[in-house]
């Protein structure tokens, strides 16, 4: 019977000012000559970070399927609590890198107690 | 026989054994490094350490009233022995999870009727793992409460990561609001085995080894370098004060093919365009 399979290509990207974070959407261009054996293109600007997509029409935020606007009009309809989630407020992705949030490294099973080294991305 | 031959006359031939007693293995080898292997401990998945949880579940006021009452004037004004009847001591432990749910929703919620958001149920769902992970301590051999306390974890963890692909500031701000660590997962699922984990370890112990040779030759090198600059301070404060018109024409010679001369042992280095560290 017919079965599907995805095909993935990688690609090394240069990036000195380390625009991108895993899982953006990020625009690129092929250099002229290979810089080493591996990168061929660079980093040109981020189109969609992730989590944090902007739609390119309207050029609004956007959650999943919805404005943002539209929920937070939901919200003020129902009367919004003190404790929600302001927007507004939130610092950019990354504050909690280390401390709470352990993605933007790649994690792997611990296959050795070290005396000194925490492991933090151990699983 | 022949294989016999071969494995005396290895043994002769190296020089490191002499001792023609000596039993060389050609399976299971072992390194002569003697790095030792701590094998780390399993903890099963449903502990609060491995699950992400940095906070037990609060206390409730024993004093306090079940959700059902919460608005209630008349159990405010009722006698004491009423009261003690409708308090959450002496209620069954049911009641309290449910006041204590409710309180961590409300910590998220986006309004008061909101129960459907991803926030406000990943909240419900932590404060039920929490009270499941303190009950499975009490009475370990309720294996459909570990099972069930298992699937909501896993369940959990795939919510987050939605929650992180759709909205990454409101993940970040829920994490830190509910005290949840988030680990990705690996990507191998391998046995941990005692020749690959001594292998990696041994990988470790040569690549530091070389890092620290290469470290002292560095700084041996560094070390010569102050003496060499020292000299040739004093070869140019020598040239310039003194007197010699030929060792002046000789050494502005040098200088000019890029050589310079040490004045006291009369070693040539190369130019080092006069760079005093």
């Amino acid at each position: 019977w017919l079965q599907y399979f995805n095909k993935e290509e990688f690609i090394y990207a240069h990036d000195p000012e380390k625009k991108c974070k895993t899982g953006d959407i990020v625009l690129i261009q092929e250099l002229p000559e290979k810089m080493t054996r591996l990168i061929s293109h660079m980093v040109k600007h981020v189109v969609y970070p992730l989590g944090d997509i902007t739609d390119p029409l309207t050029g609004k935020k956007v959650v999943v399927g919805k404005y943002r606007d539209e929920i937070a009009e939901a919200n003020e309809l129902y009367g919004e609590s003190e404790n929600a989630f302001k927007y507004d407020d939130a610092p950019d992705r990354g504050w909690q890198e280390d401390k709470k949030d352990f993605t933007h490294r790649e994690s792997y099973i611990k296959y050795h107690e070290f005396p000194d080294d925490d492991q933090p991305y151990a699983v | 026989m022949w294989k016999v031959g071969l494995y005396l006359t290895k043994n002769l031939c190296s020089p490191s054994n002499y001792n023609i007693n000596t039993s060389l293995r050609e399976y299971a080898f072992k390194s002569n490094l003697k790095i030792k292997w701590i094998r780390p401990e399993k903890i099963p998945c449903q502990k609060p350490e491995k699950s992400g949880d940095l906070q037990k579940i609060g206390d409730v006021d024993s004093k306090g009233f079940p959700l059902q009452f919460s608005d209630s004037q008349e159990l405010l004004d009722a006698d004491e022995m009423v009261k003690k009847m409708f308090s959450l001591g002496f209620l069954p432990r049911k009641y309290s999870t449910q006041v204590l749910r409710h309180e961590m929703v409300c910590t998220v919620q986006r309004h008061h009727l909101d129960f459907g958001s991803m926030e406000s149920r990943i909240a419900s769902m932590t404060s039920i793992i929490r009270n499941w992970q303190e009950l499975y301590e009490q009475f370990p051999r309720n294996k459909k409460l570990n099972v069930r306390l298992k699937e909501l974890i896993d369940k959990r963890k795939k919510f987050l990561k939605y929650l992180r692909r759709w909205d990454y500031k409101r993940y970040e701000w829920l994490l830190s609001k509910l005290d949840v660590v988030y680990h990705p997962p690996p990507n191998e699922f391998r046995r941990v085995t005692r020749k690959e984990s001594l292998c990696k370890l041994t990988d470790k112990y040569c690549n530091d080894l070389k890092e620290q040779r290469l470290k002292q030759y560095k700084a041996t090198l560094e070390s010569q370098q102050i003496e060499f600059l020292r000299d040739k301070i004093k070869l140019a404060i020598q040239i310039r004060t003194g007197t010699d018109k030929s060792l002046k024409e000789h050494s502005a010679a040098l200088l000019r093919c890029g050589v310079v001369q040490c004045g006291v042992c009369s070693h040539q280095f190369p130019n080092m365009h006069g760079n005093v560290r």
